[in-house]
């Protein structure tokens, strides 16, 4: 036993496996004609002790694919009295050298070996080695031990943030059951997992385990917390980076950590490991990935004491493209997602027509309807860069910043139930101000970061009024610009990325000291001042020390960091201004490219849109590195950005699925259709039924896409998910159906009386003299709800309605179909 | 694959693991949990008082306590020896056998919309993630936990809410596919309709079957729903959904609550509360899972007698016991969990403004029905109804016990957006006394 778990917990398997290098024996059997080589990873091993080390064995065939066969290849070790393998490990069993020999498909590659301190029984550590199986089982997870209440009586720290106090949790309490020195195998620490004794989270582990060993020596070594100067955990590799695979098929991962003292060790099985789609591929504890039955894409994330690393995995339709699919591009985005298209084995779908295009170029760029006129010339127009042309005259229109103020209204959470009415008014108008102008985004954002000044007069101050605190400016400042939710290390390590909690308070230091205080004026008694009173020092709450000042992910010692410099009365929001907005920022333009992308695509090349971290990558990374760049070169000039976009053959494909395609949701292979969002949708039945919707205090002819006040009462808007502005995130926006907005499109008075409007669109288009005919209504209709000619279905369903009831009625009949009708709800 | 719930295990397996070996008093209640898991589908029907309801003036009286904490009510016999209410309650007093009051509830919040949210959802809000907002849940509310879990609803939507949207009662990280479906009307008004079910004014039947018919023609044979993804074919789910609430009788028929006799209405009074409690029998009848009824203005700052005496509990009084003998009469009674929840409870000592203030130490609420064991009090107060001194009863355990008597897990882990797994119940333990 005590050997296992020498065997298990010492590995230190110094492996230079930085490169790979092929290790490539041409055998003298026959071998497979296919098979180029053998790679073995790692490339040299060094073994403390008796714990194992994994070995991964992978196939280079001669059309270039990497085919896993760890699992299938033969070992063995030249000299037994070293080493041995067993299953897929290299176990040490006498100091000295020997030479691994892997050997598949008539291929053999040979690894030096080197075994060294074989009868060390080295002391275990709390923090090194407990916490990470408490973190692999499960058990301080927020489901379990780990949230806040404990489970039973037992609490631990969740994600193991806190060591020392589970270490008390696990000694002191629970009237000292939970460990037993004298009786070690009868502690509850044991018993529990193993559900020896009853568990509420069942068996967590076996009793021959490797975690079980360990955490009984712990027991038997007298529970240590272990040594302060000992070796800690600085960075997680897991090999490999990427794999494409076939259906169905597997693939070991390697995982290896680096020591503060340089050293590696093996943590395969002690590694914690998640697929971000399980349908694409799973993994098993032991980090075997297994591709499932349908082509796809998935992230595995490998993570072990606070540090992350990522395997990605590519499953191809497995029947190649056959026939051969033609790969014009206009530009780089077309280039980049063929070229992931090709990979995938995936063909696109083909060029949307005129009409639907037009539609969503409106919708998607100034959330308008383009008018039956504007349908028609464009129809009419045959030059070949009618599509381009057409951008620039969408982009140059007025409800441009009205539509963009809008998106970031919900992302700056202006919410006037915070704000007061003059608060949210003058913060739209700046925000309107700079799509109006087209401000370059560096530099709008800034001035918000920067702002100080009367919440009645200078609009972006507003920003710090609704969220008031330094923890939660940290929060909402990373979400918004730079797409990074650190809130999670408010409280605990994050639990998917690097950030602790002094990178949170970090950043919360920029906004310490920032004032409010309100200022007396006649109409308005919600009027603030905003401004920074100067740098002072922020310490972190549950541990009471200090913490500089410092911009995420910037080192403490680097000159970057923040109170390096500042000095008395320097308003430290100046410096991370500074760092947000350069060019060289790691998320600032890849935040607001994805978000672009996302907009005009219905899905990010990272999702959600604002989660950027390397745990969950983007579908396409060389896409959003491209567009990245193009937002710094381009001055951060969203519209030309949009431009790229907008061009694209891929924003461009129609919505209609092809046989290789219809599952794919990731790869932009053909487009994908969304619901109007609540303003929008409101907009385009006030403009269909030619009935504009009263706002309250508003002018008549008002659109909803102009509102600054979100809290306006409009059932319709809270129906259809207008955003509640309430959490830094496009989600607090729902676009998800429900029943009452079906019912409310079917049966509403306010949407029935606006199809019947006296003075509406039916009512205008029946009184015009000379007298409309029957067809000229149909198109008419059809051409304002759906942007183009009536197909030849809903002629006749039209022609229908027409001749069974009145010229009225039918007409009415015929627009709360098309206001119902999937072409109206969706943009397509 | 090890589970990342937190919860391997199956529940009946666990019953037999923890029978077999010493069993713990918390496995032991896990185990009575398992077995407060009904056989059938049961509903529920949640009544909130709005603004806090005493505990000292109906449910949790102290005849022995100081004139200034007794209050001006006098104690009366229930139908259950040894269980006395206030005279404020004879009606109610006469079903005290159907009843089960918990005495021993408690959490520390005297906020009313935080108290809102910590007694419709089981979970306290932390400082910073709450405001008074509409639909601002931060867990969801137990009726859009029920909606996500429940299966069953039929035409009609699983989760209703009258004669308003209760401002805690959203779905938070469920999303609005769980959110109520809200009537936002008074059934006891002559005018009462329930928005949007019914064709709008001078839309005739046949009308409406033309406009349908172009409609399906339109939207379903162009082309397969399946190819133009998910979001239409959700939307499609609900237009059908929708369009069969619209069409069946039985569904409408529910929400009609004029097609009650005359003589059953003026049973459960013709007040807000009355109605909509008939209301909801009318909707759990025809398959709705959950209804949340909100029943305000209990904030009793001042003249706390009067108020209760003459607006606020005639119309409890009236109708919780009209509510349990129609159930009963119907044969619902057994499968439909009523509770009489609030934010929190009110202060022990009257007021200078002769009221009273939160009091969110200690409280009662009220459950009957769904299978529980009635002419129950589970848990105790001190003699001023300051502290439990008896089995407290936490927002999480009355969630758990809700979630429970409905065949849910309270225990089930759900994922947020950011995937942080989150316990329905967070931990609370059913009242296994109930049963």
């Amino acid at each position: 036993m005590r050997r296992d778990l020498q065997r298990h917990r010492n590995c230190r398997g110094i492996c230079r496996l930085i490169c790979i290098v092929i290790l490539l024996v041409h055998s003298a059997r026959a071998s497979d004609p296919s098979v180029e080589s053998l790679i073995v990873e790692p490339t040299a091993i060094v073994l403390h002790g008796t714990s194992p080390q994994q070995i991964l064995v992978t196939c280079k065939h001669r059309d270039g694919r990497l085919i896993d066969v760890t699992r299938e290849a033969e070992f063995s070790v030249d000299d037994a009295a070293v080493a041995s393998a067993a299953g897929t490990k290299l176990r040490g069993t006498g100091d000295g050298t020997t030479v691994l020999t892997a050997r598949f498909g008539g291929h053999e590659a040979r690894v030096p070996v080197r075994v060294k301190s074989i009868a060390d029984v080295p002391p275990v550590h709390f923090v090194n080695d407990i916490v990470p199986i408490l973190s692999k089982l499960g058990c301080n997870s927020g489901g379990c031990h780990g949230k806040a209440s404990g489970q039973n009586g037992f609490k631990l720290s969740v994600f193991g943030f806190d060591p020392e106090a589970d270490h008390a949790a696990i000694l002191k309490e629970g009237r000292g059951r939970r460990v037993q020195p004298s009786n070690p195998e009868r502690s509850l620490i044991l018993l529990k997992p193993t559900a020896q004794v009853p568990h509420g989270g069942g068996r967590r582990m076996s009793v021959d385990s490797l975690d079980h060993q360990l955490m009984l020596e712990w027991v038997r070594q007298g529970t240590p917390l272990g040594r302060d100067d000992a070796p800690h955990v600085i960075a997680l590799r897991a090999s490999p980076a990427e794999r494409v695979m076939g259906l169905q098929s597997s693939q070991q991962i390697l995982a290896t950590v680096e020591f503060s003292d340089g050293s590696l060790r093996d943590v395969t099985h002690a590694a914690a490991y998640t697929s971000n789609s399980g349908i694409a591929a799973e993994v098993d504890a032991q980090g075997l990935v297994r591709t499932g039955r349908v082509p796809g894409e998935a992230a595995i994330t490998v993570q072990y004491m606070g540090q992350v690393g990522v395997t990605r995995v590519l499953v191809p339709r497995p029947a190649a493209l056959t026939k051969p699919t033609e790969w014009p591009a206009n530009n780089d985005v077309d280039r980049l997602v063929w070229a992931k298209l090709q990979k995938m084995q995936i063909a696109p779908s083909g060029l949307s027509d005129d009409s639907t295009y037009l539609r969503r170029l409106f919708l998607d760029t100034i959330g308008t309807l383009p008018k039956p006129d504007e349908v028609r010339a464009f129809l009419a127009d045959t030059l070949a860069d009618k599509r381009s042309r057409a951008i620039d005259a969408v982009l140059a229109r007025d409800e441009y910043a009205d539509y963009w103020s809008l998106q970031w209204a919900d992302i700056l959470l202006l919410n006037r139930d915070k704000l007061g009415d003059r608060g949210a008014f003058e913060f739209h108008r700046w925000l309107h101000e700079q799509f109006t102008r087209n401000r370059p985004y560096n530099e709008w954002v800034r001035e918000l970061i920067v702002a100080s000044g009367r919440s009645d007069e200078h609009g972006p101050v507003n920003f710090y009024r609704a969220v008031r605190t330094p923890d939660q400016l940290a929060e909402s400042v990373s979400q918004a610009f730079l797409g990074v939710r650190v809130q999670c290390a408010q409280c605990h390590h994050h639990p998917f990325e690097k950030w602790s909690q002094s990178d949170f308070y970090g950043m919360a230091g920029f906004f310490n000291g920032l004032e409010r205080k309100p200022v007396k004026t006649a109409a308005d008694a919600k009027v603030e001042l905003v401004y920074h009173a100067g740098y002072r020092e922020t310490r972190m709450p549950l541990t009471d020390t200090l913490v500089p000042t410092r911009p995420l992910g910037v080192a403490e010692a680097s000159p970057v960091r923040s109170d390096a410099r500042l000095v008395g009365h320097d308003d430290p929001r100046m410096q991370l201004a500074d760092w947000l907005t350069a060019p060289n920022n790691p998320w600032f333009a890849r935040l607001v490219a994805n978000r672009l992308w996302k907009h005009f695509l219905g899905r990010g090349l990272v999702e959600p849109e604002d989660d950027l971290r390397s745990t969950n990558p983007a579908t396409n990374e060389p896409l959003l590195d491209w567009l990245t760049q193009q937002v710094v070169e381009n001055r951060y000039d969203l519209k030309a950005v949009m431009r790229l976009i907008l061009k694209s053959r891929v924003y461009q494909l129609t919505a209609d699925p092809n046989d290789t395609n219809r599952d794919d949701e990731q790869n932009f292979s053909h487009h994908y259709i969304r619901r109007l969002s609540a303003e929008v949708m409101l907009d385009a039945i006030s403009e269909v039924t030619g009935s504009p919707e009263p706002f309250p205090g508003r002018p008549r002819g008002t659109r909803a896409i102009e509102l600054w006040d979100n809290r306006l009462p409009s059932y319709f808007l809270d129906t259809f998910g207008r955003s509640e502005r309430t959490s830094p995130c496009e989600c607090g926006r729902s676009g998800e159906p429900t029943m009452a907005q079906a019912l409310h499109l079917m049966n509403a008075p306010e949407v029935s009386s606006k199809v019947a409007n006296s003075t509406g669109r039916v009512a205008r288009l029946l009184r015009t003299s000379p007298p409309i005919t029957d067809a000229a209504m149909i198109e008419e209709l059809t051409l304002v709800a759906l942007g183009r000619l009536p197909t030849e279905k809903e002629l006749r369903v039209a022609q229908a309605l027409f001749a069974s009831t009145t010229r009225r009625d039918a007409a009415e009949d015929y627009l709360w179909t098309l206001l119902n009708s999937y072409d109206f709800l969706f943009v397509r | 694959m090890l589970s990342n719930f937190c919860d391997g295990l199956d529940r009946r397996e666990f019953v037999r693991v923890g029978t077999v070996g010493g069993l713990s008093l918390a496995s032991l209640l896990r185990a009575q949990a398992a077995e407060l898991t009904p056989k059938r589908d049961v509903n529920c029907i949640f009544i909130f008082t709005l603004g806090g309801m005493p505990q000292h003036d109906m449910w949790d009286f102290k005849p022995d306590a100081p004139a200034e904490i007794r209050g001006d009510f006098q104690a009366i016999p229930t139908n259950v020896p040894g269980v006395q209410l206030t005279d404020l309650l004879p009606k109610t007093a006469q079903v005290m056998d159907k009843l089960a009051i918990l005495r021993g509830m408690t959490h520390g919040d005297s906020d009313h919309g935080r108290g809102y949210h910590i007694m419709m959802t089981g979970m306290t809000p932390g400082p910073g993630d709450f405001n008074s907002t509409k639909n601002n849940n931060v867990h969801p509310s137990i009726g859009s936990m029920v909606a996500r879990m429940a299966s069953g609803g039929g035409a009609l939507p699983p989760y209703i809410s009258a004669p308003c949207f209760l401002r805690s009662g959203g779905p938070a990280f469920l999303g609005a596919s769980y959110a109520p479906f809200v009537i936002d009307a008074d059934p006891a008004s002559p005018e009462f309709t329930v928005q949007d079910i019914v064709l709008p004014t001078g839309i005739t039947d046949e009308r409406s079957l033309r406009r349908q018919e172009a409609l399906r023609a339109i939207n379903r044979f162009e082309r397969k729903v399946a190819d133009l993804g998910k979001d239409v074919q959700s939307l499609d789910t609900f237009y059908q959904k929708a369009y069969s609430l619209m069409t069946s009788a039985k569904a409408k028929e529910a929400f009609d609550i004029r097609r009650e006799k005359e003589s059953l209405r003026n049973d459960y009074g013709m007040t807000s509360l009355g109605q909509c409690c008939l209301l909801s029998r009318r909707l759990v009848e025809a398959g709705c899972r959950f209804v949340s009824i909100e029943n305000g203005h209990w904030d009793t700052h001042r003249e706390n007698t009067k108020s209760l005496r003459d607006l606020l509990v005639p119309s409890v009084d009236r109708a919780i016991p009209a509510l349990l003998r129609d159930l009963e009469a119907r044969g619902l009674l057994d499968s439909t969990l009523v509770v009489i929840a609030t934010e929190f409870g009110r202060t022990p000592r009257i007021n200078v403004m002769a009221g009273r203030d939160h009091w969110p130490n200690a409280f009662s609420i009220v459950m009957a029905g769904g299978g529980i064991k009635g002419g129950n009090v589970i848990g105790a107060t001190d003699k001023i109804g300051a502290a439990v001194t008896d089995r407290p009863v936490t927002p999480p355990d009355m969630a758990a016990t809700i979630l429970s008597m409905l065949g849910i897990d309270p225990d089930t882990v759900l994922h947020t957006p950011l995937g942080r797994p989150v316990p329905l119940a967070l931990g609370g333990k059913p009242v296994t006394e109930l049963i």
